[in-house]
């Protein structure tokens, strides 16, 4: 067990009159990595982005605990936000369509230091510096064009994860990010998580409806079902929770059996 | 001037200002509510408008009052031609919202500059048959400007009548909010899109004819206006034909008052000004 | 003969300086940051206007001038960033173009101030070399031409280039990569825009006399026709377009073929009617430019 990263109290959102997110206390980032599942509908996505303010909360409130300290996020933009270290990766693809896969992540790593509209003499150090880090992703991943656009949306999602990875977050919150992926990628992902949390540095939540992913993978279970998280435990016992099979995995047995 | 002088005289001026203003409003909510951009290009019609009704009372001879519906409706034939050659096939090929208003600028600068070249670079006025004159609140005003703005009334009322009480206007009301579900629905969008365009730019046309009637026609006559006309739009909520008449009331006063009290040209600074702070405020998403 | 001809040359140059210059700016406010300036004559105007006030009435020196017109160009743009750069870009194109109405208005309005349209000057070159004096300018102007081209070449493959980018192709993902995106929106916008004042500054004594009518929307449209033209993401879209359509209208047009006085009226007519089609026919047909689409570019 780790320290808390996350305590969200009294979340609630809702759209056009229907309650589609409503967290009473629920802490996050006490495991390496932690497993959201729950039927669509449920508010995962929404719950990702009130965390992140992609969007707003209606009501409630949210700390985030970084070096000892308690801050909190709730009023605070996405960007400063992402720069206290809380991360997340889309579930709907995003890119940037003028910047090549090499460019994106050189965007990530980038900082504010780096981007300033007088520093136009500075590219080929930038690179240089960066180089190593992001070849090191790159033949991980198998990309072929590194300095072509990403094409295919696999290509998509995983130059998605990578820009993430290179902000070298302290919670990285993750929306279904094998949704879409081969095996061997989402093999490849599944190695890349358990590495970079095996110390203390980093936490994953993560959103996914492959459940095999989420018993492999997480040591934390959190189950949502309209808009609450109704339980959380360790993989083994979630999947026997009478409920869980109930509201969620039924579907999902008869799909997969 | 006495303070209630001003105010009489702000509140007349204000509705000349606003009569013209109130229908170019509706004509271009209903393009921009349906089609998602603002039209710069809808400038031309309100100018094209005024120089028809021009071309019917100053070279063939008929009553301005007769010259009225020939400008209406080649101005919303224009405004068809406009939607049926330019900005349908530029949908159709996938040209984005803001490349679109881009674009409209263009047929704006080509239509209003082609205008001078027809027309010439001179400024033209109708010719009435014996204005009486009358006072409203103490101000003077003549018959033609008091009917002009009793047509006004009567031309909104019938456009908002036809818009929220017939069965064509509701399958245009459904095709501006979905056009997917309207179409499922057995509605016709090109069909219902040609009419929309139609009404918008006779309603432009009009607006310029007025626009002529209390001053004068020139080839910038509807460009001058063509940023007043968006703010009354964002401000009374687009594709709110109530909401563009409150607005157009509020500009016109808003207009004569500063007028009045110091430079025409400040009164449409005052109104840019507002303009600007109205975008921040209402934060314009399509 | 020779000799006016050649000056002629020289002053034509000179001007095309400026406008390519302005395509340049425009490029990069449009191409790289996003951002939908269709009030670039307003900041150009009021660059020149505070010089030439600065100059002619205030009596200071041209260098301290032209800074000074930078200046106060960058803070009303500041402003005006701040107002209406967090809107959509529709609300941005239309709030610029109101902003350069009022500055338009104000010019005419402001007799006190600019003299109206009885016109402000004389705004002389800052030295005296007799017949060579626009030459040196002009030398000068190709000088800063050539700094700010190169200055947009070096972006784009900077850190910060690619920051724009990012911003204009996807704000929010850009935002949850921790980028500050509105301030640098705003920063930028008010670099450009203090450049674009630059050039209005260093356009007056071309003019000598500036009126009001000089900062008409025809201008900021005449930039924007040249930008989709020449071809929007292109480093030399700005020179090409400018070449094709002032070059081509303004200067060969006019000195090649000899156009009778009665006639003079409607030139200007027959070139904005047909800007207008141009710009109608490249944005259906050839979006990036006549040159057409370079994938490299986008990729690079």
């Amino acid at each position: 067990m780790r320290e808390k990263v996350l305590h969200l109290k009294n979340v609630v959102k809702k759209f056009g009159g229907r309650t589609v997110v409503d967290i009473k206390d629920i802490t996050f980032g006490t495991h390496g990595i932690e497993g959201l599942i729950g039927p669509n509908g449920a508010g995962k996505t929404t719950l990702i982005s009130l965390i992140t303010h992609k969007i707003g909360m209606d009501q409630g409130q949210i700390l985030y605990y970084k070096n000892n300290k308690e801050i909190d996020i709730s009023k605070k933009r996405l960007d400063e936000i992402a720069r206290l270290g809380l991360v997340r990766t889309n579930q709907i693809i995003q890119d940037f369509a003028s910047l090549s896969i090499r460019e994106s992540l050189l965007l990530s790593l980038a900082t504010s230091k780096d981007e300033q509209l007088y520093k136009i003499f500075n590219e080929k150090k930038f690179r240089k510096a960066a180089e190593q880090e992001i070849n090191e992703y790159l033949e991980f991943f198998h990309f072929e064009n590194p300095d072509g656009n990403a094409l295919s949306a696999g290509e998509k999602k995983l130059l998605d994860i990578i820009r993430c990875m290179l902000l070298k977050p302290k919670f990285l919150l993750m929306d279904e990010p094998t949704s879409g992926l081969a095996q061997d990628q989402t093999d490849r992902v599944i190695e890349m998580m358990k590495t970079k949390t095996a110390n203390n540095e980093m936490s994953i939540l993560i959103v996914e409806h492959d459940l095999d992913l989420i018993w492999k993978v997480s040591e934390n279970v959190f189950f949502m079902a309209e808009g609450e998280i109704l339980i959380q435990g360790a993989p083994d016992e979630i999947r026997k929770n009478k409920t869980v099979i109930s509201k969620y995995m039924g579907e999902n047995y008869a799909q997969n059996k | 001037m006495t303070f209630s002088l001003f105010t009489s005289t702000a509140l007349v001026l204000g509705l000349l200002e606003a009569a013209p203003l109130v229908l170019a409003a509706i004509g271009f909510t209903l393009i921009f509510r349906l089609n998602g951009f603002t039209n710069v290009a809808y400038a031309e019609n309100i100018t094209l408008g005024a120089y028809f009704a021009v071309i019917f009372n100053s070279m063939f001879g008929w009553n301005f009052y007769a010259a009225i519906i020939p400008s209406a409706l080649l101005s919303g034939l224009f405004s068809v031609l406009t939607y049926l050659v330019i900005f349908r096939p530029a949908f159709k090929r996938g040209v984005g919202k803001t490349e679109l208003i881009i674009l409209s600028v263009g047929l704006s600068f080509f239509v209003r500059y082609g205008s001078r070249l027809i027309f010439g670079n001179d400024l033209f006025n109708f010719t009435f048959d014996n204005p009486s004159y009358l006072s409203a609140f103490g101000i003077g005003i003549t018959s033609i400007q008091l009917t002009c703005i009793a047509l006004v009334v009567v031309i909104s009322l019938g456009i908002y009548f036809f818009i929220y009480r017939t069965n064509y206007g509701e399958r245009m009301r459904a095709l501006a909010d979905n056009e997917n579900l309207a179409m499922i629905s057995g509605i016709n969008p090109t069909k219902v899109s040609i009419l929309i365009w139609f009404i918008a730019g006779a309603a432009g046309g009009l607006a310029g004819v007025f626009y002529g009637a209390f001053s004068f026609v020139s080839p910038s006559l509807g460009y001058n206006l063509i940023l007043i006309i968006i703010m009354v739009t964002i401000v009374g909520g687009v594709g709110s034909v109530r909401g563009s008449l409150a607005a157009s009331v509020g500009v016109g006063i808003i207009t004569s008052a500063v007028t009045l009290l110091s430079k025409p040209l400040y009164g449409q600074v005052v109104l840019l000004i507002l303009f600007i702070g109205i975008l921040k405020l209402r934060k314009v998403r399509i | 003969m020779e000799q006016l001809l050649s000056g002629y040359v020289i002053y034509s140059l000179a001007f095309l300086l400026i406008f390519i210059s302005l395509a340049t700016l425009l490029h990069l406010q449009f191409s790289l940051a996003g951002i939908v300036n269709f009030g670039v004559v307003g900041f150009w105007g009021l660059g020149m206007y505070s010089f030439s006030l600065l100059l002619v009435k205030g009596k200071v020196p041209f260098v301290l001038a032209v800074i000074l017109a930078c200046v106060i160009t960058g803070i009303v743009s500041w402003i005006l960033g701040r107002i209406i750069l967090n809107l959509d870009d529709q609300a941005v194109l239309v709030g610029t173009l109101a902003f350069a109405t009022i500055i338009e208005y104000l010019s005419t309005s402001e007799k006190w101030l600019t003299n109206g349209v009885m016109g402000l000057g004389t705004v002389n070159f800052p030295f005296n070399f007799g017949k060579k004096s626009l030459l040196v300018y002009s030398l000068i102007l190709l000088v800063f031409t050539v700094l700010l081209m190169l200055y947009t070449y070096k972006l784009k493959k900077s850190p910060y280039g690619r920051l724009l980018l990012s911003i204009s192709d996807n704000e929010k993902l850009s935002q949850s990569l921790g980028k500050s995106t509105f301030r640098q929106k705003n920063i930028f916008f008010t670099f450009t825009c203090a450049l674009i004042g630059f050039f209005g500054a260093m356009a007056a004594p071309l003019y000598s006399f500036i009126f009001p009518r000089m900062i008409g929307s025809g201008v900021t449209f005449t930039i924007w026709i040249a930008l989709m033209l020449g071809g929007r993401k292109r480093l030399f879209g700005g020179l090409i377009g400018v070449i094709a359509t002032i070059g081509l209208f303004d200067y060969v047009i006019e000195t090649v073929i000899p156009i009778p006085t009665q006639y003079a009226e409607i030139v200007p007519n027959i070139k904005f009617c047909v800007y207008g089609l141009m710009l109608i026919l490249v944005l259906m047909f050839r979006p990036f430019g006549i040159l057409g689409d370079k994938k490299m570019e986008i990729v690079k």
